[in-house]
């Protein structure tokens, strides 16, 4: 008896996986009670109308009124898929340069590198604060620079044709931070021989970074678009602190609409709707992503 | 304190200011505190003003006590004033020579510009386009206006006095050029307490900070300018509410009771000066109305109360505004020119909200 417990005992610690998923099982716990668990809920809330007191089943009433009676959820669509337009390849764009100028061997390196990651760390509240100030249409930096090469800038966050480019403008200001960090980890695990290669059979500068770095970078590349993608529905903080959604509803993103539905009109139900909807969107994106990958991500030692 | 009410944690005792009172009210939130209320002895209604007990009546009951309460008024720079060969608005007012018409007249002698054409100094400052309704309701009513229709159901921004006041106030900024355009007073660099706005819109509560910063100038109170249809403003409070699931009810009306009595508004409003009583005799007592800190017009706290009204906050307010603001943004914003045009299509907006089934 006692060895057969003993042998079961064995075997539990032996199954394949075991140390693994004891590992991870605080975050599989957290996962399942904080994450799963109200997602779940909101899903169920996305079938009811929920106003905190009351909760009625009203079926997909949600989801109709937001695709047929909601002119402001499509505005928000839209206003979003303009951000994520424009501030994904924007920021990818910059960050990877700056990656590419951080990888290169200066004096100082290091102080630069943590000169454009400091950013970053700033609390998005405080920097929509101090870009309020670069925005303001009078006394504000950009147009004041503008004005010193003979261009009257608009009034960024009070007009409402300029605003959505006064939101992807400020996109920027992370551009320093964890996706630069990612492209330059990228940057380093390129063995320099490929380079060597590349050099002595004569490719120029351009040739190297066509040919050599970018097909190296694209799992990178790859990893932060989808992670820019989503990032860039996700859009709220500065929105909030810095218009409101204004003016005249030029910046109402998605998720500062989804909020206001559910803590300023309490409609937790059409909230929750609009979550999931959100979700669907970006896992459809995610999914056309990876198909679209096999195309141009290079992963090395395996097929393309 | 809303995920503490749905979650059935709330408070004993709460303060909520008075935009999001109907809309919690209604959902049952709060103790009613009717009953308490008559068996207390101390406890008189006709003590107050109107006003302050109206706001706090849900269905005809009493939901809560006021605190923070007020009417809208007129910080001015009486230095200024001076200077640009202005009389005083306080001595126009009780002359009844305040209107509208003559507070424009100041607004635009009191606008500076330096030598480069850059505006030094503004002769009034309207909050931020969201905060302009509120604030600038008595223009609305003083034109003849309103906002909402008796019973809330639906808009009237599109009466004739609604749309003169709104044409009024864009006007102002756009081609009076009197008052700083939303993008010139973003980043508080046209403010009253530095000097360079000769009026602001705003209530007793900002008396204190004004006194502690303001020392360049002399500044004071008076009256919003009279339209044809008089010089009504807007009053407004919070409410100390208790929650209606507290085991504590008796307990917490003498909280409520200690916070919004007569010795601690004796102390807060007319000994410290922070802001107004919302006792009558408290307010009409010469303690109060005779001060030695600035503002010395007293008497204009008291007449902003007597002239004025609640805002139709329903519980809607937040849905409805931001429909509304979505418009008046055009108009405050300078992109439209015409109140009128703008107004009807606010209405539109926000009938549809008020329209909706709320939850939805």
């Amino acid at each position: 008896m006692s060895v057969s417990t003993h042998g079961h005992r064995r075997k539990i610690t032996h199954l394949p996986g075991f140390w693994g998923f004891l590992f991870i099982s605080p975050w599989l716990f957290g996962f399942l009670f904080f994450t799963a668990g109200p997602m779940l809920t909101s899903l169920w809330l996305s079938f009811q109308k929920y106003d905190l007191v009351s909760v009625k089943y009203v079926g997909v009433e949600n989801y109709r009124r937001l695709f047929f009676e909601d002119p402001l959820f499509w505005k928000a669509l839209k206003n979003t898929i303009f951000y994520a337009i424009v501030s994904v390849p924007l920021g990818i764009i910059c960050s990877l340069s700056i990656a590419l100028l951080l990888n290169q061997n200066v004096r100082g390196q290091k102080i630069y590198r943590t000169c454009f990651y400091l950013p970053s760390l700033v609390p998005s509240v405080a920097a929509s604060l101090v870009w309020q100030w670069v925005f303001n249409a009078d006394n504000g930096v950009l147009n004041t620079m503008l004005r010193m090469i003979g261009i009257t800038g608009p009034q960024w966050l009070q007009d409402e044709r300029a605003t959505p480019w006064a939101f992807a403008i400020m996109s920027l200001w992370g551009v320093g931070g964890a996706r630069m960090v990612i492209f330059l980890a990228g940057l380093q695990g390129i063995p320099d021989s490929y380079y060597e290669a590349a050099k002595l059979d004569g490719a120029s500068a351009w040739h190297c970074f066509r040919r050599v770095t970018l097909p190296l970078l694209s799992p990178v590349m790859f990893f932060n678009l989808i992670l820019g993608v989503i990032g860039s529905f996700q859009i709220f903080t500065s929105a909030y602190v810095m218009t409101g959604g204004g003016p005249n509803h030029a910046s109402l993103y998605y998720a500062l609409y989804l909020f206001q539905n559910a803590f300023e009109y309490f409609k937790f139900g059409k909230a929750s709707a609009m979550a999931w909807v959100l979700f669907s969107i970006l896992l459809l994106l995610t999914f056309i992503q990876f198909k679209a990958s096999k195309r141009w991500v290079h992963y090395e030692g395996g097929d393309k | 304190m809303m995920l503490m009410l749905a979650s059935h944690t709330a408070p004993d005792v709460m303060r909520v200011d008075h935009y999001n009172f109907p809309s919690l009210v209604k959902k049952g939130y709060f103790y009613d505190l009717t009953k308490l209320a008559e068996n207390d002895p101390t406890f008189h209604r006709s003590d107050f003003f109107p006003q302050a007990i109206e706001e706090c009546l849900y269905k005809g009951r009493l939901f809560g006590l006021n605190v923070l309460f007020g009417g809208d008024l007129i910080y001015y720079n009486k230095s200024m004033f001076r200077s640009a060969g202005l009389d005083d608005p306080a001595e126009m007012a009780k002359k009844g020579l305040w209107t509208w018409d003559k507070f424009r007249e100041c607004a635009i002698k009191m606008t500076k510009k330096d030598s480069d054409g850059r505006v030094v100094q503004f002769g009034f400052g309207a909050p931020g386009s969201s905060a302009t309704f509120p604030v600038l309701a008595c223009a609305i009513w003083g034109m003849g206006g309103d906002m909402l229709s008796k019973d809330y159901k639906h808009a009237v921004f599109d009466s004739p006095g609604a749309i003169k006041a709104f044409q009024m106030i864009a006007d102002f900024r756009w081609k009076d050029h009197c008052s700083p355009t939303q993008a010139q007073g973003e980043n508080s660099l046209y403010t009253f307490e530095g000097g360079k706005l000769g009026m602001v819109f705003d209530f007793m509560g900002m008396s204190p900070r004004f006194r502690k910063v303001i020392h360049s100038f002399e500044w004071d109170v008076c009256p919003v300018p009279k339209g044809p249809f008089g010089n009504t403003t807007l009053c407004k409070g919070n409410q100390l509410v208790m929650y209606s699931e507290t085991a504590h009810p008796k307990e917490a009306w003498r909280l409520e009771r200690f916070i919004t009595g007569e010795a601690t508004e004796a102390e807060l409003y007319v000994r410290r000066r922070r802001c107004f009583p919302t006792r009558k005799a408290m307010a009409y007592s010469p303690e109060y109305l005779k001060s030695n800190l600035p503002p010395f017009n007293n008497w204009v706290f008291v007449d902003a109360v007597e002239h004025s009204r609640p805002l139709p906050i329903n519980d809607r307010w937040s849905e409805w505004m931001t429909a509304f603001n979505s418009e008046i943004d055009n108009l405050i914003a300078g992109r439209e020119s015409d109140a009128g045009v703008v107004l009807r299509r606010a209405k539109i907006k926000v009938d549809k909200v008020l329209a909706d089934e709320a939850g939805f």
